[in-house]
């Protein structure tokens, strides 16, 4: 068996939030409360968890709202510091949360061309992929208009189009499968059996347990921001369920 | 050797080129989202001369000779430093889009944010150069001491940034920087020798021209374009000594408190 190459390594990361309960975030406020600080309150969103994927894994991540998912891929994929431990990350990463950011003040085209460049395209790269991001959006007709003048189905359909089309070595996927509508969804979750992620790192985070065991070939179980259990996807899953009831 | 370097650089990454398409966007936004377009751009600064020239020459009887075009330059590099500070403090805030969903080095922004002003500055220096040799009828015209200009914006630029990158990183931490400031601005405003002569700034308030880092610049910029004299150049190593210490304090401000900016704005 060939040998493996990490992609991401991290150990002993942990994310805690403090959020303070009557917001001082005004120097007045600071200066008058020197000495009588604001009730803080302190979320362990992320509790100690360390983590290795090899290159061109793809890993899931299962858990109920709140389990710490969406953080631990933040922090995984450079968004948040990470308040303890180390990390490695070896090529780029990218974030998709339905899909990439994009500005509402931007026409599709900036924002195609915008986001490309952020993921480290050139912009001789995004012109080659220029017109598959707009057919896979089904946008064709509405390129050089702002996108806050879409509907919310369009600009999901176009973060989602920018992401695939561009992609990066590592890619954390959040709930990506709550786009569109149902032929799109039919067209997003193709995109799985395509050649789109081979070779690529992924780190997929879905409710849909279908998706998961079909493509994840280690996953995750998360609660109360701790990782309980990583390795097989089926005893992942039978995790969730029990969880579930 | 070094060439070659950065050549290769240049060529494998797509930094330079993503800067430059941010900076385009963003003028882009500025300017041509209005009716009026980019002659929003040229027409500001005219109308802020006519403003106070009718103030202090008209009504104040100041002495300054070629009084609109001292005040030319000295606005132009006035605005860009505002533009830059005052509309830079909530980038991270705007910006956020760009730095949420992948790795990408927050300084960027900032240097393409900047850049986008530079253009305008550009456009508003190609205006004065125009303004100067044919309309002026006290000008001096052009002169080899001119080509300074390129070390004073540099100088301009690197404090500009600094600046920027203090007060949003200031802004992720405690959101009234805005209006403070807001005062700073004002103050550093009139006690800069916008539109006093540089002789009855120099004598209300002796050596403060070293003590503001923008007054510095604004004096050489009249020195280089106007009265044909090197800069002064005690001052001007004076002016880049803070913009280049400004700078460390921001980049400083960034690592310490920007890579909390995507949780807490």
């Amino acid at each position: 068996m060939a040998e493996k190459i990490i992609a991401l390594a991290a150990k002993n990361i942990s994310k805690t939030f403090t959020i303070s309960e009557d917001s001082h975030n005004t120097v007045k406020h600071r200066l008058f409360n020197l000495f009588n600080p604001p009730r803080k309150k302190r979320i362990e969103a992320l509790k100690m968890t360390s983590i290795e994927i090899n290159q061109g894994e793809c890993v899931g991540l299962l858990g109920r709202n709140g389990c710490g998912k969406s953080t631990l891929v933040k922090v995984l994929a450079g968004v948040y510091p990470a308040d303890t431990g180390y990390m490695k990350i070896s090529g780029t990463t990218m974030l998709m949360n339905l899909g990439v950011g994009m500005s509402h003040e931007l026409t599709a085209r900036e924002n195609i061309y915008v986001s490309g460049s952020v993921l480290g395209l050139k912009i001789k790269q995004v012109d080659a992929i220029f017109d598959e991001i707009i057919d896979f959006a089904e946008v064709r007709e509405f390129v050089d208009t702002k996108i806050k003048f879409f509907s919310s189905g369009m600009v999901a359909r176009l973060s989602f189009s920018i992401a695939v089309k561009a992609g990066a070595d590592i890619m954390f996927l959040d709930e990506i499968f709550a786009v569109g509508d149902m032929k799109f969804q039919e067209k997003a979750v193709k995109v799985f059996e395509s050649s789109w992620i081979a070779g690529k790192t992924v780190v997929l985070v879905s409710h849909s347990m279908d998706v998961i065991s079909r493509y994840c070939s280690r996953t995750g179980f998360m609660k109360n921001g701790e990782m309980k259990f990583f390795g097989d996807t089926q005893t992942a899953i039978k995790m969730y369920l029990e969880d579930n009831h | 050797m070094l060439l070659k370097i950065v050549k290769d650089w240049v060529g494998r990454s797509n930094k330079v080129e993503r800067i430059w398409l941010l900076a385009k966007i963003e003028f882009k936004l500025r300017y041509y989202e209005n009716k009026l377009g980019l002659l929003w751009a040229l027409l500001k600064p005219v109308l802020d001369i006519c403003i106070y020239y009718v103030v202090f020459k008209i009504i104040m009887k100041s002495d300054v000779p070629a009084f609109a075009s001292y005040l030319f330059i000295g606005l132009i590099l006035w605005n860009f430093f505002v533009e830059s500070t005052t509309g830079s403090i909530q980038i991270l805030n705007t910006k956020k889009y760009l730095y949420e969903y992948s790795n990408m080095n927050k300084l960027e922004i900032y240097i393409s944010q900047l850049m986008s002003n530079s253009i305008g500055l550009f456009f508003n220096f190609v205006m004065f150069l125009i303004f100067y040799n044919f309309f002026e009828a006290s000008s001096n015209g052009l002169s080899r001491y001119n080509v300074w200009i390129v070390i004073l914006y540099l100088n301009l630029y690197i404090l500009s940034l600094g600046m920027a990158l203090i007060l949003s990183n200031i802004y992720i931490i405690a959101k009234d920087i805005t209006q403070i400031w807001q005062v700073i601005t004002s103050f550093l405003f009139f006690l800069s020798p916008i539109f006093y002569s540089v002789r009855v700034f120099k004598e209300a308030l002796p050596t403060f021209e070293y003590g503001n880092p923008i007054a510095g610049i604004i004096i050489n910029a009249r020195r280089i374009m106007m009265e044909h004299k090197a800069p002064d150049y005690e001052l001007l190593g004076w002016d880049i000594m803070y913009a280049v210490f400004i700078l460390l304090v921001g980049l400083i401000a960034l690592n310490k408190l920007g890579s909390k900016a995507a949780e807490k704005l």
